[in-house]
């Protein structure tokens, strides 16, 4: 039926299918962060042995997070006097937007797919990179010092993980011969990439905790130990944007490891009867708990230590994986 | 008027204003945002040539180098410079005559191009076309690319250490 609709001639009609498809992803991505933010928490008052959320909402605290959106919603909206105004109002937009366009060629089973383009992995780098000109924008415009080496820190961190990220990703694309995220996954019907490229899958996980400013390396919040970062003058709706952002980023950033290493809605042999978004769901759950778990068991590590873990680890090893996986294609794939 | 003539129009307006926006502020960040809308309505436009390659690319390098070049704005320059210069009246006239010059050049250059018979299937699998012709065509040149960037790696590398000893000396 998309295809058809793209290759008919514009109309009010087709802008509006267009727009209710995009409203009904957004819907779907804000319900995730919404959940995603109760079971982090519940997640974490478990493992460290208290309850968590539990009033608003029944026994499980369930509608605690919509309280919470509510209350940033009808905060203040506070604009420093001595802030660079358009760019302050500007930054969470350029922030957020990125993160919610590069769902656009995420595709969650062999249907439920938008953009089906060539260069599908290469179009989520490209824009997801744009969101790290967003958050030094809000460090700059906010005028304070603070925020600015904040932004600074969170500009740095981004650019130098964004390079393993990438290049642990090439193994995959040797594998597949593609770029399109769809033939990736039909790349893994028999054995998915996790096990092809054990060393790219570990990087890649690595570097993409870093890329959303998790824990342990969550040096651009490190909300107890540096001021807040990037965005300490930023509070009410506009710091909400931040703050989704980065739950958007993490819906989109586990989609990704479930495509490209996990084999995305390929079932687990002899359980094909399960349809195949159910199994991108498991896959992706057990992406986002193994974030979770981890911000709850790692302490965070110390800046430099940070970058000389990107230069000076992960980028080598990415640098092996594509010779392994080069080795590995020629010798067994063949 | 097709949707791609509209899209076509939003992108080209953009993609000019963040351009005048650019030469005309003071501020050294706001013309590095106004630069960021020009090179992503590039992209744009690239997209609707059916180019996602080459507009990806766009996007990938210029967001990450546009960051980098931010970065230096703000470490490099002052905070608040609120220079006023006055132009000379001759230096105005100057540069009003070339660009004149250069939009008949251009226009007149622009009316005489006349494209022979194109390839109708060049889009699809654009990246795999490009691929090929890279690695048959063009090795030398994109391996003697790769060479230069890997000499400007190195040479950032040495750079940093050098100095790093010559504070060792200086502590010392």
């Amino acid at each position: 039926m998309i295809e058809h609709l793209l290759q008919s001639p514009p109309g009010w009609i087709h802008f509006l299918i267009f727009f209710c498809l995009g409203a009904i992803l957004l819907a779907i991505v804000l319900g995730f962060v919404t959940y995603a933010i109760l079971a982090e928490r519940k997640v974490l008052g478990f493992m460290q042995i208290r309850i968590g959320p539990n009033r608003i909402g029944g026994r499980f605290g369930l509608l605690q997070t919509v309280a919470d959106v509510f209350k940033l919603l009808i905060k203040e909206d506070i604009i420093p006097k001595l802030a660079d105004r358009p760019l302050f109002i500007l930054a969470p937009i350029l922030a957020f937007a990125p993160s919610f366009l590069v769902l656009a060629v995420m595709p969650f089973s062999e249907n439920v797919k938008f953009a089906d383009i060539g260069v599908g992995l290469l179009y989520y780098i490209a824009v997801s990179g744009i969101s790290a000109i967003g958050m030094l924008l809000g460090g700059w415009a906010s005028n304070n010092k603070y925020s600015l080496l904040g932004g600074m820190r969170s500009a740095a961190q981004m650019i130098s993980y964004e390079i393993p990220l990438v290049m642990s990703v090439i193994g995959v694309i040797l594998f597949t011969g593609s770029l399109n995220l769809t033939d990736i996954v039909e790349g893994q019907k028999h054995v998915a990439y996790m096990f092809l490229s054990p060393i790219g899958f570990i990087v890649f996980f690595i570097s993409s905790l870093a890329e959303l400013s998790r824990t342990p390396f969550d040096l651009p919040e490190a909300e107890s130990e540096l001021v807040a970062g990037y965005h300490v003058e930023y509070s009410g709706f506009r710091w909400a944007f931040f703050m989704l952002a980065e739950y958007v980023y993490l819906f989109a950033m586990a989609s990704l490891m479930t495509v490209l290493f996990l084999g995305g809605w390929n079932p687990i042999p002899f359980l094909g009867f399960i349809p195949g978004v159910i199994w991108f769901a498991l896959k992706f759950s057990l992406i986002v708990f193994i974030m979770i778990w981890i911000r709850g068991t790692f302490p965070r590590i110390r800046a430099d230590q940070l970058m000389e873990f990107a230069w000076k680890v992960l980028l080598p090893l990415a640098l092996l994986n594509i010779f392994v996986s080069a080795a590995v294609k020629e010798l067994f794939l063949k | 008027m097709t949707g791609e003539m509209i899209a076509f129009f939003i992108l080209a307006l953009v993609a000019i204003c963040g351009g005048v926006f650019m030469i005309h502020s003071e501020n050294v960040v706001h013309m590095v945002v106004s630069l960021i809308f020009t090179f992503l309505s590039i992209a744009g436009i690239y997209i609707l040539l059916s180019a996602e390659f080459v507009a990806v690319v766009q996007v990938l390098i210029y967001s990450g180098a546009i960051t980098i070049i931010m970065l230096f704005g703000i470490m490099l320059t002052k905070h608040d410079p609120k220079s006023e210069k006055r132009i000379a009246k001759s230096r105005i006239l100057a540069v009003g005559t070339g660009v004149v010059a250069f939009f008949i050049i251009m226009f007149l250059a622009i009316n005489k191009l006349s494209f022979k018979q194109q390839d109708v299937e060049l889009y699809v699998h654009n990246v795999k076309k490009i691929g090929i012709e890279l690695y048959s065509k063009y090795v030398i040149p994109f391996e003697l690319t790769s060479i230069l960037l890997l000499v400007a790696l190195i040479g950032a590398v040495v750079l940093a250490k050098k100095d790093e000893s010559e504070e060792m000396n200086e502590h010392e």
